[in-house]
């Protein structure tokens, strides 16, 4: 790939604002389009499990940061969806490990909904009575995940490989961790982590700067001081929690995970690093790789058997995951191409086509008012730009990758899970 | 979208696409469901997915599509009433994109005709041992269902719901046919589909000229005798079917499925889609309202309806233990909605909900692909934006009238193995 990419800064080109209280404004305009996506996060997600706020050390229970997003749509006015819904606009909100988003996307009354957005996020209001409502509807929705494989994998491989960073724990905590959560635990966590300073604004589409300017100064989200926050990470040794866990659920075939523990990249690095984690999937167990062909045609493993990775603040890992009927044997070739590419290095017809294909993959992202506004806000609450993102990809060498392969994918450092289908036993 | 004849039975749908960063094609090739041949023929995605007389083999074929920046092929069947639809779909960055000045617009359009004419053929069919490799894939696939529990529920309640109705043909084909499949066969299918299959092809962000031309050639070579497709269907109202499967899970799912009568679509579909949107289609429909947020009874409760299959859907994620309660619930909000049409807020509510949704169409290449394609199963060209100002006349009390067409049909639960009915 060359670096030609003036097309690309063009579609990635946006206005930026920080506010003098911190708060990131990011606007896309785009010619032609109706709709406009507007996305409000936080660097607030399930492992932000230890803080100290103005002073006083607060200690969350698993799933603090996904609960609280399902409550901020509530206010002493009602229930923000039906206020988006007086305007047209459809409304949602996720979690991740390291984030909270809330977001509309409308064709139509752009001005209230930002309104319906600002007043949610800055005005939490939460009682006793629809804390516990929540804690029903909540405790649904992970039990709907327990019966996904993918979801039950992702978990046990975590929980594989980490002793206490909160990584290991659900997104939407369990069950018994939700019903500790009070109100009064709710309004420190918004305290710390949902002031203007600690919010980026991204908006995408048929809307200009001015609009969310003036939006931001009518919520009365233009003062005030970013909070005094500190976060706390538990001591996470090198070593994985677990060499092995083998489970059982209904489902047609064995399900094998291998995640690998590996050393969280200083602050500096952390891009170069995460792009690396991002391609060695592709380089190892990719479709343009002699290790997918050997697994297709004979058998072995699903097309879909591929490798994914989780970067935080004091953790990363490299996951593998897919249905094979012969978890060891598919462990074992695994694990054998690691070597020889760690021996012999990547191949570098297939490296250059790896960086080809995501250059496309950041100027589809870019196509739509969801994908812009989306790619804005996550870059931000990395601290970086997506122009940072382009210049990272386009320096990206393969010895980069041989480099990062002498230190990374270690057997030692791994563990292994395998969901087995009900009755079938292991090989 | 400009709508070319190309040929008797082939068509070419141009959409805009200037403001997108992104072209793409789509190839549909559009026949009546054949329950004879419906294992080969749910066999070909797999076969045409993995390489073409272009790119006989799968790894270059993969490194073809990273060359092209990461372009996507997916080769997928659906289902439309009793009518079948093979789709071939090649999509990337738009040429300006491109590092090296490759023709990208013309590389995507040879790659998905390449896909869906022109596959991989020794002998005149499919390789054998490629044929044995994808039957794998497919029995696989089949056994799989169980994996993602909505679905599979869903599936076997449409199962119920159809029974031996040429619209309940599976798509995916019948795990005790897979067997059996052998070139001859899975390449006769190939051959009777292209042959009997209405075409048509959506292009966005590719010249006129050159698509066409494209088309046209491809097309040259082949006898063609494309058959006219069914007509939507439209159950007959049945007794109430009532099934209860066990498996080892922790969340129940229900799905409700009921038929429909009298619908037209020219004249109702306006109606049902702001119908839809009042009963369960949106975050303020009465099932998210009041089934979820104020009885949690569930965690998901949505209603759609498939105006080509004829049924209105209910399914939902329930605590095994208010499966019935969450039954009742539901029920109950349809039938109050049948017999009390929604106050004015309400339906306002509703219907800006719908035409926010019609307006954003034109922003996404996909979502106007798949709004023409539904519009062309039901024979009708119209742009969104038509169907956005026809919500402005549905009334509250056409709303009602929608939900007195249904009658509930099948209800299947599927839950944990300890539950008491």
């Amino acid at each position: 790939m060359n670096d030609n990419t003036t097309a690309l800064r063009e579609a990635a080109r946006c206005e930026k604002k920080v506010l003098e209280n911190g708060l990131v404004l990011l606007v896309r305009p785009m010619p032609g389009f109706r709709d406009v996506h507007v996305m409000c996060g936080t660097r607030f997600g399930s492992v932000d499990r230890s803080f100290t706020v103005n002073g006083e050390r607060v200690d969350l229970p698993a799933g603090v940061a996904h609960f609280l997003e399902h409550k901020m749509f509530e206010s002493e006015q009602g229930d923000a969806f039906t206020q988006y819904a007086a305007v047209g606009a459809s409304a949602n909100a996720f979690t991740s490990f390291d984030k909270t988003c809330y977001l509309f996307s409308t064709t139509s009354g752009v001005d209230h909904a930002l309104d319906i957005l600002l007043g949610l996020v800055g005005h939490p209001y939460f009682t006793d009575e629809t804390v516990a409502k929540e804690q029903g509807i909540i405790g649904q929705e992970i039990r709907m995940y327990d019966d996904s494989p993918e979801w039950r994998m992702m978990f046990a491989l975590l929980q594989g490989l980490y002793h206490a960073h909160p990584a290991r724990d659900d997104i939407a905590g369990t069950e018994e961790s939700i019903a500790r959560i009070t109100p009064q635990l709710l309004y420190r966590c918004t305290d710390a982590f949902y002031a203007p300073g600690n919010l980026v604004l991204a908006a995408a589409g048929n809307i200009t700067m001015q609009q969310v300017e003036d939006a931001v100064r009518r919520a009365g989200m233009d003062g005030g001081q970013i909070p005094d926050v500190q976060r706390h990470a538990p001591a996470e040794p090198p070593q994985p929690a677990k060499e092995r866990q083998d489970i059982t659920m209904s489902i047609a075939k064995p399900f094998l995970g291998v995640g690998f523990k590996e050393a969280p990249p200083a602050p500096q690095d952390r891009l170069k690093t995460e792009l690396i984690c991002d391609m060695l999937g592709e380089l190892i167990c990719g479709s343009m790789t002699p290790l997918f062909r050997r697994l297709y045609d004979g058998g072995l493993a699903s097309a879909d058997f591929g490798g994914e990775f989780l970067s935080v603040d004091g953790a990363l890992c490299v996951l593998f995951s897919g249905e094979t009927r012969q978890p060891e044997t598919v462990r074992t070739m695994l694990l054998e191409e690691i070597g020889r590419l760690r021996r012999e290095g990547v191949d570098r017809t297939i490296f250059t086509l790896c960086k080809n294909q995501m250059y496309g993959q950041m100027v589809c992202e870019l196509d739509s008012t969801t994908g812009l506004a989306g790619a804005l806000c996550s870059s931000e609450l990395k601290g970086r730009s997506l122009f940072d993102e382009m210049q990272a990809l386009t320096a990206l060498q393969p010895e980069d990758i041989d480099a990062a392969l002498q230190t990374m994918l270690c057997t030692e450092r791994s563990t292994t899970a395998v969901i087995w289908p009900e009755k079938e036993e292991a090989e | 979208m400009k709508r070319i004849e190309l040929a008797p039975g082939a068509y070419l749908n141009l959409l805009p696409a200037d403001k997108f960063n992104r072209c793409r094609v789509n190839v549909q090739l559009r026949y009546p469901a054949d329950r004879a041949r419906a294992t080969a023929l749910a066999l070909l995605p797999f076969l045409m997915e993995r390489c073409c007389a272009d790119h006989p083999d799968m790894t270059d074929l993969s490194c073809h599509l990273a060359r092209l920046y990461g372009a996507d092929l997916a080769v997928d069947s659906t289902a439309a009433g009793s009518g079948r639809c093979l789709s071939v779909t090649v999509g990337g960055i738009a040429p300006r994109f491109a590092l090296s000045g490759e023709d990208l617009a013309g590389e995507y359009l040879a790659l998905a005709l390449g896909v869906a004419f022109r596959p991989h053929f020794a002998d005149g069919m499919f390789l054998p041992e490629e044929v044995e490799i994808e039957k794998e894939k497919l029995a696989e696939e089949l056994a799989a269902e169980i994996n993602d529990k909505r679905m599979y529920c869903l599936r076997q309640a449409r199962r119920r719901f159809y029974g031996s109705h040429p619209a309940g043909i599976e798509r995916t084909g019948y795990a005790d046919e897979v067997k059996g499949l052998t070139a001859e066969t899975v390449t006769e299918a190939w051959r009777w589909m292209v042959e009997n299959a209405q075409l048509e092809v959506f292009c966005a962000g590719i010249p006129e000229e050159l698509a066409a031309r494209r088309v046209r050639e491809t097309l040259a070579p082949l006898t063609r005798t494309p058959q006219p497709l069914p007509a939507p269907v439209q159950l007959p109202a049945a007794p109430l079917v009532e099934e209860t499967e066990r498996m080892e899970m922790v969340q129940a799912k229900l799905c409700m499925l009921f038929t429909v009568e009298d619908f037209q679509p020219s004249r109702d579909l306006d109606a049902m889609r702001v119908a839809m949107a009042v009963l369960g289609g949106s975050p303020t429909s009465r099932l998210f309202t009041n089934v979820r947020e104020k009885q949690s009874l569930c965690y998901y409760c949505a209603a759609s309806f498939n105006s080509f299959g004829g049924m209105m859907c209910i399914d939902s994620g329930v605590l095994p233990e208010n499966a019935a309660r969450a039954r009742e619930a539901i029920l109950h909000e349809w039938q109050t909605l049948c017999s009390q049409p929604p106050a004015e807020a309400e339906l306002e509510d509703a219907r800006r909900f719908v035409a926010n949704s019609l307006a954003a169409v034109e922003d996404s290449l996909a979502a106007q692909e798949t709004w023409y394609s539904g519009q062309l199963w039901r024979g009708d060209t119209a742009a969104p934006d038509e169907a956005r100002r026809a919500l402005e006349k549905v009334t509250a009390d056409e709303v009602a009238e929608q939900m007195k067409k249904f009658r509930f049909a099948v209800c299947y639960l599927l839950t944990k193995e300890d539950t008491a009915e």
